[in-house]
């Protein structure tokens, strides 16, 4: 079977949880409690260049804050 | 009380005229229904049909008989027999006259309770009364009085006269004749089914083929959800339910709205029904259609068979919308329309796949108003009381369109239980709700699960919750110093039999971590160690995660400039070496400072006591691990403090076994997280297993010695330890053992030497902190488990199963595992994008959570637990072969020539996959090298079709290999073996091109294997002589290769006719024995090479006829001497036995008598082969049959059908057939063995046998004597018969068509014991 997530023809979306860290999602779905979309519905590269271009700590805010950076 | 009427047409002539009206051919359907008929077992006919409909009100019964009367009378296919010509060709005869079978019954004297009980028997008894096929009419009536004015019909009819669009015309014809008393004056003349059957051969056959093979194209396998596709098992069960009349205006609107039919509304809902089932999103089930040519005059009121059952293929797209999908299968089931009048067999043939579904829908939207139907019949009220339609498919959906939509769901209860079937309903409804109720939402919104269900596999199967969620997480430096505290004298670590304590351990780590911290390593800094095992690697670990640091060990394997790549790609500040891996990274080129660790390193000089002054926070990361993936480079998987503490404190790992762990993995495997904390944060011992590889009598002696409770061990070496030394284990308090999927019989075999042992099985992914399922396996297995059953998730872990369309699948159907909850780490580092990709967002779970999506394979149980299943990648299937792309690779990479290569499908041209192979050569090759390299370790269909050079593979962005990216090879240009090395090998190889219709072919491929049989074989021999070179068709059977004819030496004379024959005597796997025919020899099948692979070791066992004498006495005789002969090969099971015919009994024998010596017989598979009938073998004139058996009449060489050998040998050389390679003694042989044999047959009397049967039956020319196979065999056989019908007649069950069949049948038995034994 085709992975969701890896559909090359299909649309998705980028989320993003209080964390800061980042999902990839298939549009189709419905998103879940606790993302926010920072990517609308886009192809499947340019949301991975969204994630690329803005993920760039990949530790969670709230260990950010408790390290003190 | 019965009255019987004779029927004869108005104004038929006097007597003298034939009692038959007409002889017709059957229509597809009626074939179908006809061989059914046949080949079923007796006593209940899964297609008798029956109606039974109450009449209230004063009934003039004469006057319904005389109407029925008629009505046979009007419609005269209701009038056919049905019978096979002596050639085989069905046949329907129309007889002028037919006897009424109309029975009356008056119940009324009986007490109301014992009238309905009697009234209900008596269909059910009506029901159960099998139809003689040949015997017309195939219906009857009953009339049933219960009272005054009140009457009972039960009509009853075998399915292939009338089908369900038929019986209420049927109804309402009935009652417009009672009113005349069954005078059709006035009724308009009745369209004859001969018209139906004449508009048949009309139509465009071939425009109808390519339209089905458009439809189908991609389908390359059946869409089954009952376990086995088999033969009906009696009445099916029935659970009904109307939708409220909301919904189903609803659907209605929906349809409209959608310029759509119901029945395509419905077909979508059952499509994506049955992908949520089957874990697919292209799905193909069955669909009655009415079968009605609007073009027939009159067709509508017809009665008679035109139903037909066809293919319905939906494809729903997760991101599809209702409409969408809608729109698109209504388009595609508009092209088909016109084409309807193709068989089902006839469509199933096209696509190459054969039984396409085992589910079917049919909207019942019959013609029929019931309330026009009972107009005015004198007072008369008809309610419908019951009807009965059988179906032979594990799962039937009818509707019948009303106020509300009524659905009636037919199981089969040998599949489904009536609470399965209930819930299946309920899973539909909740479809059809999507549908009518959300058109613009993704079909992937559809939840099938009921709320139960959904409570079952998302939470009640979950781990334990331990309620650890609610405190604060805790880091691994604090809980190693709660150890230091409270037992600081406690031993720690043991290392080459000296002893450090927790306050030893302590002080050394601090001040490697202080000088750590002087080299700049910080919170979450990386410090990358290339360490071999020793009491070191622990003081390392553990100053690095003091420090703040992220400990990253790389693999020791690592060539240097992998070492280089993986220290640079942690940044990492510091790598440590000890004295060994010193010498790895000398030259290396790094910024980082590469320091030994020999002895104590000294702290700072103004280092205080204790750890550097850092806070580690649980949600740091403590270690980055290396996993390779399978293409591109490795990926580093960050885990963090909380995750490592949460394993140690999960229950599995606190049953103290897992206090005394042996260090014996290398650091840079996940295994090491198991190894260090365990011991570490229970406050026990790690005891470092000695240098060097540990074997198992090096194991258990370090196991015994230091007294070790716990230790982990991967898949492949456990399981040769427990081949090698499975009480190496017994000193054990638990051994975890996990990796790969593991092997139950080496548990049982460590369980067995281990009576005091745990084996724990463990499943999980690194990026899960290594384990996420445990389970003892000892209690599971003494249970009978069969299965490395995974069990359920850990402590506060879940594992979700979901489908494409991230739903959560139904127990027992196969999903991808997603894991979430504790233990599941940060992500990969510094890879952004493959962390968004893997680790994503849990719709299940607490807000803003995420879980990791595994790509494997598993599947709920029905009492909970989980089961491994497969990879979801680079699996595909090639012929319904499921393989393993990898597997293909790795088999290729041990190949000295290949530095690198990639194996995909292709299908290049359209329903034509391939495997191709890419090659990146490390050396000069040969692609025939490689082929025969891949074909001595793997199935035949594993075997890339071409071999294409590359200097590199092409990757994607990822690193990935870009399978897109790879050229279409020339599969004409890949050679077929070897090329020829001499003159007489050249000329050998195209005669061989030249028979067989292919381009090249390989001096050391076999005949058979490119599809060659005995007539071809003959042509080979003919071109062959014509061009100088001689050898005989038994040449060509035993040596097969072109290099084995060209050096043919010295054959001795009995060479073929070996009593044990070796057909393929090469293979790893245990042989498949074939028992020969009552003829005597095995030659034919010398096809079955070809379908079973190359590692498949082929026998034939041959009668002694050819070498000796004297014929054996009986089939024990046989069995016995055989089994002798096959030992010599094979001494112990398990056993593969087949054979055709006799050969067949003689295989039963053999395996009942393996059995009485207690082997295994794993396959027993039985062509056509039937015991204790009566072969008339004193009167059989066993020569013409023996000719007729090879397709040569023997009355047309003498007309006393008893040719001498003279001409019979002419004609066999004529024909080209492989006896005519035979001299007369042999072929006298032959006959002497036949007539013997055939004798044996008649006498042989076979005793019970354990386990499953394959038969394969003949389905042409059977009489009917010819019992089934389950007839034959069910009483004896305590298993399962599995019954394979072919449609050709039993003498010509070795043609290649019908091998292919067989061959394909035993080729998947074959496999799927072989991948159960590993």
């Amino acid at each position: 079977m085709t992975n969701p997530f890896e559909d090359p023809e299909g649309t998705y979306s980028v989320l993003v949880n209080d964390e800061g860290q980042h999902s990839l999602w298939p549009s189709f779905a419905e998103v879940p409690a606790g993302w926010t979309v920072a990517k609308a519905e886009d192809t499947r590269a340019a949301c991975v260049e969204y994630i690329e271009a803005n993920w760039t700590d990949m530790r969670p805010r709230s260990l950010v804050r408790a390290m003190g950076d | 009380m019965t009255e019987q009427h004779a029927v004869r047409p108005q104004g038929a002539p006097p007597k003298k005229q034939s009692q038959l009206e007409d002889v017709l051919p059957l229509s597809p359907l009626q074939q179908g229904l006809f061989f059914h008929a046949l080949y079923d077992d007796a006593g209940q006919d899964v297609y008798t049909a029956q109606l039974v409909f109450d009449l209230d009100g004063p009934l003039d019964a004469a006057a319904l008989r005389a109407a029925a009367a008629t009505l046979l009378r009007r419609h005269a296919n209701l009038r056919s027999g049905f019978r096979q010509r002596k050639e085989g060709t069905p046949v329907q005869v129309v007889h002028r006259q037919v006897r009424l079978p109309w029975t009356e019954t008056d119940l009324s004297a009986l007490p109301e309770a014992e009238r309905a009980a009697e009234a209900a028997a008596i269909a059910d008894r009506e029901r159960a009364t099998p139809f003689d096929m040949a015997k017309p009419p195939l219906l009857r009536f009953v009339l049933i009085k219960l009272g005054d004015d009140r009457h009972r019909m039960v009509f009853t009819n075998h399915h292939i006269l009338l089908d369900g669009w038929s019986t209420p015309i049927l109804q309402t014809e009935l009652f417009a004749l009672y009113l005349t008393r069954g005078d059709d004056t006035g009724m308009p003349r009745v369209t004859p089914y001969k018209n139906y059957l004449a508009w048949v051969a009309r139509q465009d056959r071939a425009a109808a083929e390519d339209a089905w093979r458009h439809a189908l194209d991609g389908v390359d396998e059946p869409t089954f959800i009952a376990p086995a596709p088999s033969s009906s098992t009696g009445e099916p069960g029935r659970v009904r339910l109307v939708l409220d009349e909301d919904l189903t205006a609803a659907l209605n609107a929906r349809a409209r709205a959608h310029g759509v039919t119901l029945n395509t509304v419905l077909q979508l809902a059952w499509g994506t029904l049955l992908g949520r089932l089957t874990g697919r999103t292209d799905v193909v089930f069955g669909a009655a259609v009415s079968g009605r040519p609007p073009e027939l005059p009159g067709v509508e009121q017809m009665i008679g068979l035109f139903i037909n059952t066809l293919p319905v293929r939906v494809r729903a797209r997760p991101a599809d919308t209702v409409a969408q999908a809608l729109a698109r299968l209504q388009g595609e089931q508009a092209d088909l329309m016109v084409h309807h009048h193709l068989g089902l067999t006839d469509i199933q043939r096209l696509t190459g796949v054969g039984t396409l579904f085992d589910t079917m829908t049919v909207l019942e939207n019959y013609p029929f108003d019931p309330d026009a139907a009972a107009a005015d019949l004198g007072g008369l009220t008809i309610r419908p009381h019951d009807g009965y339609d059988a179906t032979h498919y594990p799962l039937a959906l009818a509707a019948v369109p009303g106020k509300g939509l009524s659905l009636r769901l037919d199981h089969r209860t040998d599949v489904y239980s009536a609470d399965d079937a209930e819930r299946l309903v309920g899973r539909l409804v909740r479809v059809l709700e999507h549908i009518a109720y959300h058109p613009d939402l993704p079909l992937a919104r559809v939840d099938v699960l009921d709320d139960a269900e959904r409570a079952l596999v998302l939470d009640t199967w979950q781990g334990p919750v331990t309620g650890r969620a609610g405190r604060p997480p805790a880091t691994i430096t604090e809980r190693f110093a709660a150890h230091v505290a409270a037992t600081p004298d406690a031993v720690a670590i043991r290392a080459d039999g000296a002893s450090i304590t927790y306050a030893e351990l302590d002080a050394r780590a601090d001040r490697l971590a202080h000088f750590l911290a002087a080299r700049g390593v910080g919170p979450e800094t990386r410090v990358a160690t290339l360490l071999d095992r020793s009491a070191d690697v622990v003081v390392a670990t553990l100053a690095i995660v003091k420090a703040g640091g992220v400990y990253a060990p790389i693999h020791l394997s690592y060539p240097p400039d992998r070492v280089e790549w993986a220290v640079n790609e942690v940044k990492a500040p510091v790598l440590l070496v000890d004295p060994t891996t010193a010498a790895q990274v000398e030259g290396l080129n790094t910024a980082a400072d590469v320091i030994v660790l020999d002895g104590d390193v000294e702290a700072p000089a103004d280092a205080p006591s204790g750890p550097p002054p850092v806070t580690v926070h649980p949600d740091q990361v403590a270690y980055v691990l290396f996993t390779s993936g399978s293409t591109g480079l490795p990926k580093g998987v960050m885990v963090r403090h909380r995750d490592v503490v949460d394993l140690a404190d999960d229950a599995a790992m606190r049953n103290g076994a897992h206090d005394r762990v042996l260090m014996h993995s290398p650091h840079a495997f996940d295994a090491s997280t198991y190894e260090i904390w365990m011991p570490l944060l229970h406050g026990g011992t790690l005891v470092v297993a000695p240098p060097g590889r540990l074997d198992a009598a090096g194991l258990e002696r370090v196991v015994t010695a230091e007294d070790v409770t716990g230790l982990f061990i991967t898949t492949t070496l456990f399981n040769l330890v427990a081949e090698e030394r499975p009480q190496a284990f017994a000193h054990l308090k638990e051994v975890l053992t996990g990796g790969e999927a593991g092997s139950v019989a080496a548990m049982r075999k460590v369980l067995a030497a281990c009576p005091d042992t745990g084996v724990g099985n463990v499943y999980g992914p690194t990026e899960c902190t290594t384990y996420t399922t445990i389970l003892g396996m000892r209690a599971p297995l003494a249970d009978g488990e069969t299965q490395p059953v995974l069990g359920s998730p850990i402590d506060d872990m879940r594992v979700y199963l979901l489908d494409e369309n991230l739903r959560a699948v139904p127990p027992g159907v196969t999903g991808e595992a997603y894991i979430a909850g504790a233990g599941m780490g940060r992500g990969y580092l510094d890879r952004p994008v493959l962390t968004a990709e893997r680790f994503v967002a849990d719709p299940f779970g607490k807000p803003g959570d995420r879980m990791y999506r595994t790509g494997d394979l598993l599947r709920w149980r029905h009492d909970g637990t989980l089961e491994y299943v497969d990879r979801a990648d680079f699996q595909v299937k090639i012929r319904g072969f499921r393989i393993e792309l990898g597997e293909i690779e790795a088999a290729l990479a041990d190949h000295p020539a290949v530095a690198n290569a990639a194996v995909i499908v292709r299908e290049d041209s359209p329903g034509v996959k391939r495997l191709a192979a890419y090659v990146v050569p490390a050396a000069d090759y040969d692609a025939a090298a490689l082929r025969r390299h891949l074909a001595g370790r793997l199935p035949e269909y594993m075997v890339p079709a071409a071999f294409v050079r590359l200097d590199t593979l092409p990757t994607g962005p990822t690193g990935k290999l870009d399978r897109r990216a790879l050229p279409a090879p020339d599969f004409e240009e890949a050679a077929l073996g070897r090329a020829p090395a001499t003159a007489e090998e050249e000329l050998l190889c195209g005669l061989f091109a030249q028979v067989l219709g292919l381009e090249r072919v390989g001096a050391d491929v076999s005949f058979f294997d490119l599809g060659g049989d005995s007539i071809t074989a003959l042509k080979l021999v003919t071109q062959a002589r014509q061009h100088g070179v001689e050898f005989t068709p038994r040449d060509v059977f035993t040596r097969q290769t072109v290099e084995g004819l060209t050096r043919l030496g010295d054959v001795p004379a009995s060479a073929g006719f070996e009593v044990l024959l070796p057909i393929r005597a090469a293979g790893t796997r245990p042989p498949l024995f074939f028992v020969h025919p009552a003829g005597g020899l095995a030659w034919p099948y010398f096809q079955f090479q070809r379908h079973l692979g190359p590692d498949q070791p082929i026998y034939g066992l041959q009668a002694r006829a050819f070498t000796q004498d004297e014929l054996p006495g009986s089939v024990a005789e046989m069995a016995a001497d055989y089994l002798a002969l096959i030992r010599t090969v094979q001494p112990h099971g398990p056993y593969h036995l087949a054979g055709w015919s006799l050969g067949g009994l003689v295989a039963y024998e053999m395996a009942t008598r393996l059995q009485a010596d207690g082997e295994e017989v794993a396959l027993l598979a039985m062509i056509d082969s039937y015991n204790s009938l009566d072969l008339d073998s004193e009167k059989r004139e066993v020569l013409p049959e023996l000719l007729l058996g090879i397709g040569v009449d023997a009355t047309m060489l003498d007309p006393d059908g008893n040719p001498d050998m003279e001409q019979i040998m002419g004609v066999l050389a004529e024909r080209g057939d492989a006896l005519a390679t035979l001299d007369e003694n042999d072929l006298v042989n032959v006959y002497r063995n036949y007539e013997n044999g055939v004798r044996q047959a008649e006498e042989y009397r076979p005793g019970p046998f354990r386990g499953d049967v394959v038969f394969f039956t003949a389905l042409q020319g059977r009489t009917p004597d010819t019992p089934t196979a389950r007839a034959n065999w069910g009483g004896l056989v305590d298993g399962g018969i599995e019954d394979y019908p072919l449609d050709v007649e039993h003498h010509h069950l070795m043609e290649p068509a019908a091998v292919a069949e067989m061959g394909a049948v035993l080729a998947a038995r074959l496999d799927k014991l072989r991948s159960a034994r590993r």
